[in-house]
């Protein structure tokens, strides 16, 4: 017989799986133990006396020209080794991910506060720590630009003089004709939405550990959402073969796409200066330095206008949105583009005009966040409808589901979404789950101090890349001789668990090897490059790999099994350990097949290569396939308004997933929850404080405040509507982003619900709160 | 984690003289009890200083008794210890709502009473509770002891009567018998935040009349304060919602709040007016008065 090889075969055999033995169950992690003891490791647990400390000095100009960096003083201190700057760079000092207008250490100007001017190492901490005190910046302060809609216009004022204008990236998409759209619509609604900046506060800082001349390359043991990535930026940098380089991601104390950004950077600056001084060197951000310095959440300002027919259908989207990407363009044309075209909701509109703008400014730079991009644009989007609703007196359940993507449905870049598209079921269940109508009319008429408020966010989010930008996923699996499984993949684990829980359970669902002889080799660049831990696709895309490499042992394992009892190789079957043939009692055990194996040349190891198919967008056009597949969530939130105050809580979420396939509810539950908390800080409390140079004046935490474990409201089980992707293992879509998506929506629709106002601007503070109910009173 | 702390002398001290000592000897002294202030404003240099005299290990100043009419908190007394005593709980539900409200866990198990006044921040939110109660404060040094109302004991922020070699060693917390008293904070989120505005009131009645009045706020002045206006406008008024409002408004006249990070200066004032509102009503209905 002919062993089946093909990916695509592989992916479908499994997809179409009748029952399962591990896959679908809240299966506990594999590092759930030492988590729970503190005897995990992370990147700060490797540091040991005698390694070089590494210092950040960091600008303290919004734009200025670099004139002199006089290190003279701090080198003075003793045990001081030396000051870096862009000049001892080896290599490329280029590290922008979508553009290339980025430097790693600033070099001829810096253009924001906080920016990374020069590395001090030493000896020791203390020294460290003194030293970069002492390193003076002589600088020519150049004119600066803080508002994005002000750097719009400015010709005399640039960012990057190169560019020409203040303008990164532009995006758009069209379809059908807008005017026409209008022309039918009977009520129109018109807003600007403003969203602000978030910071991820991952509980770990940004860390990397640079040791040359480990086994023959200089291996950095770094907390970064990509080793792959990082093992090229490093190389770039150096100037050295990728080939020389290994990054190793241990533990991570939280990514949130932060540590996508930032993580190689961080592993960079600890490498130059291991690769510069021969001796292993370690640097580890301050909060305030990570505060200060690394890429928050878009803000963003979306101008919409749109517009639905009396029967409440959608006729009509014209939306322009501009992000404030600060000083560098990072991830942010790609951040851009996922907003572009997500910008109509999950819904079907006929005609759309949406165009994006990526503007620099002398701020902190923007960058990837759980959501990229998707929840201002959501929110956005979603008081929108929820305002046409209110216009054409209908319930905005009701309306949504009108409007909403289903099988067949064309979206606004006219992707025919043929199937996988299970959100106006999740809705629908969920709707009647919350009693919604129910508690709407209940809510309304609340009076007094404390008014209550219900809200809806419907979301949608793409699977991969947007476009046709390509997207893979590799692993490799390998039996040992004790009948022992090792898995290896790039994929880190952030705490989100995929390597731990769900791809150990597809490895021993495919095998049928008991799942405790797993073992999974995460986070390291020695392993197949499985793409980024971003976007939702560590058990997702990031997991295809896994599928198809252990289905490919599967399929040896089953040929062998065959001739040693006896049937055929599709009556083979593999559970916890016993091999049987189908419906008799000829069994063999698990350690006994790979013995046989081994004996008879059977090869055990394979890698699982995939490369993602993608249609054809036209840029130009702005039509064409923008993502493989679309993940859909829903939130429906209730809050409670203290009229007195201001002060809004949040006293309950429901959460309703369209993400295909669940392989392990217990983690899904977790990433919801997370997601849902940070969505709700995001509305209710953060945000950045700036200075008039563009500094950020609460880059700590006494006064950058996130939630707190008693802020944090009830989160209900969520509603699953398992609504399979065709190559996604076992047809998982992706999870870990979409709870924050619609939070935003969710959350100031409750709020304007209890306020019985719309609401077009976030933070919800209590001030903001506060003042927006008086401004109501006195008209 | 690693930051920078300019260079110090620590001294630990484990009694009450050598630490009197210690800090009348040297110059350019901070104490710390907890650490839990002192330590992040040595990282942020709001204080350039040469010595520190640790007194978290002395143990004479730990303490809470119940002295028939009075309660005395030793200075070094943790937050913590506060929270979990009935005592504070029964006879000063302001001071004990105030200590809940602070930090977190940890925190309070680290930081003192005396720590929190004595760093006279404008947001030290024991000072409101304290300041309508009424309380005295005995500071000590190697010359003697002298007890002060706790009224007169902030000078502005991070300024206090506190002389050169004086240390704070005891708290005095008067009987407030038939009187209710509250305290309410609004901070930013419902842990680990510090006041954007909190409100003390203690109130005393009298067929139907407010017999006494005392309110407190911080965050908005340079240094805790007491609201005169309102208290002179509502003592001996009849008990109504319409003096309550009335009487409430007038803390305006006792505040002077400015616009930072955590809130603008207009939603201080508008805050301290519903907080004091609020904080008379609750302490009213302690005091067995429903509106």
């Amino acid at each position: 017989m002919v062993l089946i090889e093909d990916p695509y075969t592989l992916i479908s055999k499994w997809l179409h799986a009748k029952e399962f033995l591990v896959v679908g169950r809240g299966v506990a992690r594999a590092d759930a133990l030492d988590k729970a003891l503190g005897t995990a490791k992370f990147v700060e647990d490797y540091f040991q006396e005698g390694m070089l400390f590494v210092k950040q000095v960091l600008s303290t100009e919004p734009h200025a020209k670099i004139l002199r960096i006089r290190d003279e003083e701090a080198l003075k201190i003793p045990k001081v080794v030396k000051v870096f700057t862009a000049k001892d760079i080896p290599g490329e000092n280029q590290v922008g991910y979508a553009l290339p207008d980025q430097p790693l250490i600033a070099e001829g100007k810096v253009r924001y506060h906080g920016e990374l001017v020069a590395l001090v190492a030493a000896e020791d901490i203390d020294a460290a720590l003194r030293a970069a005190e002492l390193v003076k910046v002589d600088y020519d302060p150049l004119p600066y630009v803080l508002d994005p809609l002000e750097a719009l216009e400015r010709k005399d004022v640039l960012v990057h003089e190169e560019v020409g204008s203040n303008i990164a990236f532009r995006t758009k998409v069209r379809k059908g004709n807008v005017e026409e759209g209008f022309s039918k619509a009977d009520v129109i609604v018109e807003n600007e939405y403003r969203t602000h900046h978030q910071d991820h506060v991952y509980l770990e800082t940004e860390g990397a550990l640079a040791i040359p001349g480990l086994d023959g390359r200089l291996t950095v043991v770094t907390a970064a959402q990509y080793p792959h990535l990082a093992q090229s930026i490093i190389a770039r940098v150096l100037g050295v073969p990728a080939s020389n380089i290994k990054v190793v991601v241990p533990f991570m104390g939280g990514g949130f796409g932060g540590k996508d950004d930032e993580g190689p950077l961080t592993a960079a600056k600890a490498a130059l200066v291991a690769h510069l001084t021969g001796r292993p060197a370690f640097i580890l951000y301050t909060r305030e330095e990570s505060l200060r310095m690394h890429p928050k959440r878009e803000a963003t300002i979306i101008k919409y206008k749109s517009g639905a027919s009396k029967d409440g259908k959608l006729t009509a989207i014209d939306v322009k949105i501009i992000h404030d990407t600060g000083a560098y363009a990072n991830r942010g044309p790609f951040i851009l583009w996922r907003a572009t075209v997500h910008a109509s909701g999950p819904y079907e509109v006929p005609h759309a005009r949406v165009e994006g703008y990526c503007v620099y400014t002398n701020k902190v730079y923007q960058g990837s966040f759980r959501g990229f991009g998707n929840p201002s644009v959501q929110f956005a989007a979603e008081m929108q409808m929820n305002e046409l609703a209110r216009k054409l007196g209908m319930d905005p359940v009701e309306f949504r589901l009108k409007n909403m993507l289903r099988p067949g449905s064309r979206t606004i870049t006219n992707q025919l979404l043929e199937e996988s598209v299970g959100i106006a079921e999740a809705v629908e269940k969920l709707a009647k789950k919350v009693n919604w109508a129910k508690k709407r009319a209940e809510y309304e008429s609340f009076k007094g101090r404390y008014r209550r408020g219900i809200g809806i966010g419907v979301a949608w989010h793409g699977i991969s890349t947007s476009r046709g930008v390509p997207d893979w996923s590799n692993a490799y699996v390998k039996i040992d001789k004790d009948g022992s499984v090792t898995m290896f993949t790039g994929i880190v684990e952030m705490g989100q668990g995929s390597p731990n829980s769900s791809h150990r359970q597809i490895v021993a669902e495919i095998l049928g090897a008991p799942l405790e002889k797993v073992k999974v080799v995460f986070g390291t660049s020695d392993a197949p490059d499985a793409g980024a831990t971003h976007a939702s696709r560590g058990t997702s895309i990031g997991a295809i790999g896994v599928l198809v490499a252990a289905a490919r042992v599967r399929e040896r394992l089953n040929k062998l099994a065959a001739e040693l009892l006896g049937c055929k190789p599709e009556d083979v079957e593999i559970k916890n350990g016993v091999v049987r043939a189908k419906g008799t009692d000829k069994e063999l055990s698990w350690d006994e097949l790979i013995k046989q194996a081994y004996a008879r040349g059977v090869d055990l190891s394979a890698t699982g290569y995939f490369f993602l198919p993608k249609g054809k967008f036209n840029d130009e056009l702005g039509q064409g396939q923008a993502y493989p597949a679309f993940s859909y969530v829903a939130m429906i939130a209730e809050v409670e308004v203290d009229t007195w105050t201001g002060k809004v809580r949040v006293l309950r979420i429901w959460p309703a997933l369209a993400a295909g396939r669940i392989i392990n509810p217990q983690q899904v539950e977790g990433q919801i929850e997370g997601a849902a908390v940070q969505g709700m800080g995001y509305v209710l409390m953060e945000q950045f404080v700036f200075d008039n140079r563009g500094r950020i004046l609460n880059a700590d935490l006494t006064d950058y405040v996130v939630p707190t474990t008693l802020d944090i409201p009830e989160i209900e089980k969520p509603v699953y509507v398992e609504d399979l992707f065709k190559y996604g293992p076992f047809g998982a879509k992706g999870v870990g982003e979409m709870a924050l998506i619609p939070a935003p929506a969710a959350i100031a629709g409750a709020v304007s619900h209890a306020l019985g106002k719309p609401i077009t601007k976030l933070p919800l503070t209590p001030e903001v709160v506060y003042f927006e109910l008086k401004k109501g009173s006195s008209t | 984690m690693f930051y920078r702390i300019p260079e110090i002398n620590y001294f630990r001290a484990s009694t009450l003289e050598e630490a009197l000592e210690l800090i009348s000897k040297l110059e350019s002294v901070k104490v710390l009890a907890g650490g839990s202030d002192l330590l992040i404003d040595l990282k942020i240099r709001r204080y350039e200083v040469k010595n520190v005299v640790d007194i978290s290990g002395v143990k004479e100043l730990s303490y809470i008794e119940d002295r028939g009419d009075h309660v005395a908190i030793g200075a070094a007394t943790k937050l913590r210890a506060l929270e979990r005593s009935d005592l504070i709980k029964e006879l000063f539900p302001a001071l004990h709502e105030a200590v809940e409200s602070m930090a977190g866990v940890q925190i309070r198990n680290m930081g003192t009473i005396g720590g929190n006044l004595c760093n006279a921040s404008p947001a030290a939110d024991t000072a409101p509770p304290l300041l309508v109660l009424n309380a005295k404060l005995r500071l000590v040094s190697l010359e003697g002891e002298r007890e002060v109302p706790i009224t007169g004991f902030f000078l502005g922020p991070r300024k206090t009567l506190l002389r050169k070699g004086e240390l704070l060693k005891e708290i005095v917390v008067p009987y407030e018998r038939g009187a209710g008293a509250s305290f309410i904070k609004l901070g930013r989120r419902n842990a680990f935040t510090l006041s954007v505005v909190a409100v003390a009131t203690l109130v005393k009645v009298r067929n139907g009349i407010f017999d006494d009045v005392r309110v407190a706020l911080n965050s908005v002045a340079p240094k805790p304060v007491r609201a005169v206006s309102v208290e002179k406008f509502l003592k001996s008024r009849e008990i109504s919602m319409n003096a309550i409002e009335e009487g409430a408004k007038r803390v305006l006249q006792d505040i002077s709040p400015i616009s930072d990070v955590r809130a603008s200066a207009d939603y201080r004032k508008e805050m301290s007016v519903v907080l004091t509102k609020e904080s008379l009503l609750r302490s009213l209905e302690r005091a067995g008065v429903k509106l």
